[in-house]
């Protein structure tokens, strides 16, 4: 028992290990950050030179989510303070918390208080405040201190009256004060959502955070995963779990594997999101990462929701489905649960089916679809009205409910089969009947031409049915 | 199975109130001092295998939640836990934490209906604050903001986790049931609830990005909702939780887990392998399909003198002969279930939900019920629903004054353009439902209706209906009973007119209820109905 229990230990020291590196992003971006025209570089030479020649200044770092805009910015951030633990004052502000000016200014009177040991005044308002903020500009300057304000989601502050903007970036128009504004933010466009006035007194200067290249994906993989040898590990164990690493990360089909999972999402959070959920399916028996673990996780991130929801409904529910749809192919642009009753009505008295329930077990079931978020009512007016008489919409596609039905396990071939006439035979018969062609024979040859198009063949009864009942 | 859903729904108000912190109503003056040990489950902690069995159907959802959550001590990414309604995901979250043993903290966002309620729960949570009347059952902080929410709840963290730091250095920590690590979960339930809060602008990319902004791996973030997370379309985008599904329970996964618990064992089975497939293509929601079964087994077992008897084939088809008609019965019916509320998709406006849920509850429960109504009441719903059924330019014909006016529209000749046109008009009535009335037409129609049945009723002579044509206290009396019926629900009182200026009503009785109504008046309903 003692002896399974150290066995089992170094693997689950691994996964610790792993999962540590993995949800610290200074570690995840190091490494990236070492060749000289990095943003990693820039950033940190545009700081430093401002924080050297006490001027001030103003940079914007843009990039889609999860691509490693704050993670660099807090590297630099940490290097810098190093480097001149005196000088530097760093305010972070986030746009998702303090988009409103006043809450911000608060913020920023409480950060540097605690920063310069000053008493912080919870009552003071926002001119006081904002006051306050000016003088410590002025103050700072004077004694060669630099103050880098963070706006993290910079579009936040862009809305509104954007006081706060302009008041920070007005303080740094006088020569005295010294501060750089770094506003990050994953929309591109974000200067342009700028005023005039505010837009004046920043300085264009932009970082673009592009997605890693192929070399640096396998890189950065390989940094990630592999053990170090240096560690408590035992060091036959990590060697293995290394040398079995570097054989899956050589693999031409885990090669494939990443390049599909890369197609749709690029950024390295979304990387490292996968690499976290393979790591997690690491078996601890075995103690070793192996393929199987990353392709599950690919299978577990690619949901398709919607299939899921349809796989999820009963039969009845389908037969609802089925049935807006066919209004839609009729199109009825907008209906509601009495039509989508009248159809159903009518699909049980040309069909005969045997799901055929009370009204109230068929609102309950529409109300499990509302629920799902497979329909949803069409406008918001109309609240007080009951269920019934909200139109609804459906919000999946024909090929998703077809491709749903496919896949239910235990749905009646008669669905598929409802859609189809839906589909293929009802815009026929309305053209039959444009060209006044009444006779189910020459209808049929339509059908047959039809088909050869690439429709699929329903069972001759039904399309007789259908007929018949089109025409009727 | 009923078993086992009580077992559920305790151990789900344990939570609650544990969430709430609600006091003990008994004892007001012995205050519970919540510890470290009220982060964790508070009971014994759950074996690998008990959990596997108590949850029939869900071994891979619960051994995926565990490897999400990974060994102890360890990071880990926010999980968004999701599915259906009644699919087990909060029951299967919280004893997956009773069987780690790790502090967590609750919050559901059914319960904490707006963003300060949840704040608050949280940090009262984690600062092991309890509401009680000692401080008039206020918060440990006052905090509605999301800034003032990060700082104090990266404070309360910090201590939680501090405490726990200093007691997983003792020897002891295992011994007096205090909860393992040095992580502290948060879990938000029924995250779907936030889409309707102010518009869900700022809290709901707030708590996606939660993760992010407190930079704490040592706080994990799980997220329960019913909906996928593609309804939780931002347009600020966020890198999204680790998605872990739920499906809905498969045939085979009900019957395990309706046999759970079950006294007879063999008698259950003949019982579900008659109602099982029928119900299945009907609804496979365990809630409603477990009220549908407890009824129908007690009618299934009735025959039956020994409870106890294992049934052999030749009874097993009496006994479904028996239950045969009530199988069909019940399939029609919708069962009452009594957590679920009715309409969860409809958007915000508390008020109108409850309205409009309350109007499907009246129109469910009126074949039990016999109104007690008073007589002009009952003539005033109906005088409602014609003047919601009927065109109003039919009133003049309709309500003749020589009396009833048989000569009901002719049938036209169902020409091509009449018949469009007749489409047109059903399609239309389907979908805009009753139509809205002024008050003026409303009384009108119910003194015509009032005089005729008079009229009719004169030989019998009665006196129970107090009304005389066109006398001032009459008026009086009807509109109180117009505002009483307002306020039952039975005619609701829209917006007003812009032309006309006076409100203007409408009726939702369907239209069962108006002839029941009718019927126990003798009073004619179908004659006055227009039909197209």
């Amino acid at each position: 028992m003692g002896r399974e229990k150290e066995k089992q230990n170094p693997s689950e020291k691994a996964l610790n290990l792993l999962r540590t590196r993995l949800s610290n992003p200074n570690f995840i971006f190091k490494p990236l950050s070492d060749s000289p025209d990095s943003n990693y570089s820039k950033l940190k030479f545009i700081i430093s030179s401002s924080v050297t020649e006490a001027c001030n200044n103003s940079i914007l770092l843009l990039g889609p989510r999860g691509s490693g805009k704050v993670a660099v910015l807090e590297l630099v951030l940490g290097d810098l303070l190093q480097q001149y633990p005196e000088v530097i004052s760093v305010i972070r502000l986030n746009g998702l918390l303090h988009s409103d000016d006043n809450c911000a200014l608060k913020e920023i009177a409480q950060q540097l208080c605690v920063e310069h040991q000053l008493l912080f005044s919870k009552v003071a308002s926002f001119d006081d405040n904002s006051q306050f903020m000016i003088a410590m500009l002025r103050e700072c300057g004077l004694a060669h201190k630099t103050i880098i304000f963070v706006l993290n989601e910079f579009d936040y502050f862009a809305q509104g009256k954007q006081r706060l903007l302009y008041s920070l970036l007005d303080a740094m128009q006088s020569v005295t004060s010294q501060a750089v504004v770094i506003g990050v933010s994953c929309r591109l466009d974000v200067d342009q959502l700028l005023e005039k006035r505010v837009r004046s007194r920043f300085s264009h200067r932009k970082l673009l955070f592009l997605p890693p290249s192929k070399e640096d994906t396998e890189r950065f993989m390989e940094h990630i995963l592999s053990l170090p040898v240096d560690s408590s590990l035992p060091h036959n164990y990590t060697v293995e779990f290394n040398a079995r690493l570097k054989k899956i990360l050589s693999d031409e089909r885990f090669k494939e594997l990443i390049n599909t999972y890369l197609s749709f999402n690029s950024t390295i959070g979304h990387l490292v999101r996968f690499l976290f959920q393979a790591v997690s399916y690491l078996d601890l028996d075995v103690g070793f990462l192996s393929l199987e673990n990353f392709k599950t996780a690919l299978s577990s991130m690619q949901r398709q929701p919607k299939l899921e929801c349809i796989r999820d409904c009963s039969i009845l529910e389908l037969y609802l489905l089925v049935c807006m749809k066919r209004l839609e192919v009729k199109e009825q642009n907008s209906y509601n649960f009495n039509s989508v009753m009248t159809e159903y009505k009518s699909i049980h008295d040309s069909f005969q089916t045997s799901d055929y329930y009370a009204r109230n077990v068929c609102l309950r079931a529409f109300e499990h679809l509302l629920q799902h978020q497979l329909i949803s009512f069409a406008d918001n007016r109309g609240h007080n009205q009951s269920v019934e008489f909200r139109p609804v919409k459906l919000l999946i596609s024909l090929a998703e409910l077809h491709q749903g039905l496919k896949s239910y396990r235990l749905c009646p071939m008669f669905y598929l089969d409802l859609i189809k006439i839906g589909f293929w035979i009802l815009p026929l018969v309305q053209a039959c009947k444009l060209h006044k062609i009444p006779a189910f024979d020459s209808f049929l040859v339509c059908y047959v031409n039809y088909y050869c198009c690439g429709a699929s063949f329903l069972p001759l009864k039904m399309v007789k049915v259908a007929f018949s009942r089109q025409l009727s | 199975m009923a078993k086992e859903e009580g077992l559920q729904v305790t151990r789900r108000t344990t939570r609650y109130s544990a969430s709430n912190n609600a006091v003990e109503p008994t004892k007001p003056t012995e205050f519970y001092k919540p510890t470290l040990n009220d982060l964790g489950f508070r009971q014994q902690p759950l074996g690998f295998e008990d959990l596997l069995s108590c949850f029939p159907g869900r071994s891979t959802q619960v051994l995926e939640l565990l490897r999400l959550l990974g060994p102890l001590n360890s990071p880990m990414f926010p999980v968004l836990v999701y599915g259906g309604p009644s699919t087990g995901k909060t029951s299967v979250t919280l004893q997956v934490f009773r069987h780690l043993n790790r502090p967590f903290v609750y919050s559901s966002c059914v319960t904490c209906y707006n963003p300060r309620i949840l704040f608050e729960s949280i940090l009262n949570q984690l600062w092991f604050h309890r509401k009680n009347s000692g401080h008039s059952y206020s918060s440990v902080k006052r905090c509605e903001r999301p800034s003032d929410f990060v700082n104090y709840l990266r404070e309360a963290s910090e201590s939680v986790i501090d405490n726990l730091k200093g007691n997983s250095g003792k020897l002891s920590s295992k011994l007096s049931g205090q909860p393992n690590g040095t992580m502290v979960y948060l879990v938000f339930d029924n995250l779907e609830r936030v889409r309707d809060w102010d518009k869900s602008s700022t809290i709901l990319p707030f708590l996606f990005n939660l993760c992010d902004i407190l930079k704490m791996p040592e706080v994990g973030l799980i997220f329960i909702s019913s909906t996928s997370p593609d309804t939780y379309y931002l347009n600020i985008g966020y890198l999204e939780p680790i998605p872990l599904y739920f499906p809905d329970y498969t045939e085979d996964d009900l019957r395990q887990i309706f046999m759970a618990n079950q006294v007879n064992r063999k008698l259950y089975t003949s019982f579900l392998d008659v109602v099982l497939r029928p119900f299945c293509r009907v609804t496979r929601r365990i809630d409603e399909l477990s009220a549908a079964f407890s009824s129908l087994f007690k009618k299934y077992s009735e025959p039956l003198s020994d409870m106890e008897v294992a049934p052999n084939e030749d009874m097993k088809r009496r006994l479904f002969t028996h239950l045969r008609p009530h199988i069909t019965t019940a399939l029609n019916e919708t069962f009452q279930v009594r957590s679920q509320p009715l309409l969860k998709a409809e958007t915000n406006q508390e008020t109108k939900k409850k309205n409009s849920s309350r109007m499907s509850g009246i129109r469910e429960d009126f074949d039990k019920m016999d109104f007690h109504m008073s007589t002009s009441a009952k003539y005033l719903l109906i005088s409602a629903f014609l003047a919601s059924r009927n065109p109003a330019t039919l009133d003049a014909s309709l309500f003749d004054s020589t009396g009833v006016s048989d000569s009901r529209k002719r049938k036209r000749k169902a020409s091509e353009k009449s018949m469009e046109q007749k489409k047109m008009a059903e399609q239309e009535l389907l979908m805009k439902g009753p139509g809205t009335f002024p008050l003026e037409r409303l009384l009108a129609i119910f003194q015509c209706i009032t005089s005729l049945a008079e009229d009719s009723l004169d030989e019998e002579g009665s006196d129970e209906l107090t009304i005389e044509g066109g006398s001032g206290g009459l008026m009086s009396d009807v509109l109180l009973q117009l505002s009483s019926l307002c306020n039952a629900n039975f005619i609701i009182k829209g917006g007003s007119c812009p032309l006309e200026g006076s409100t203007r009503y409408r009726t939702a009785v369907s239209e069962d209820l108006a002839l029941k109504v009718a019927r126990s008046l003798k009073f004619p309903l179908s004659k006055y109905l227009y039909r197209r």
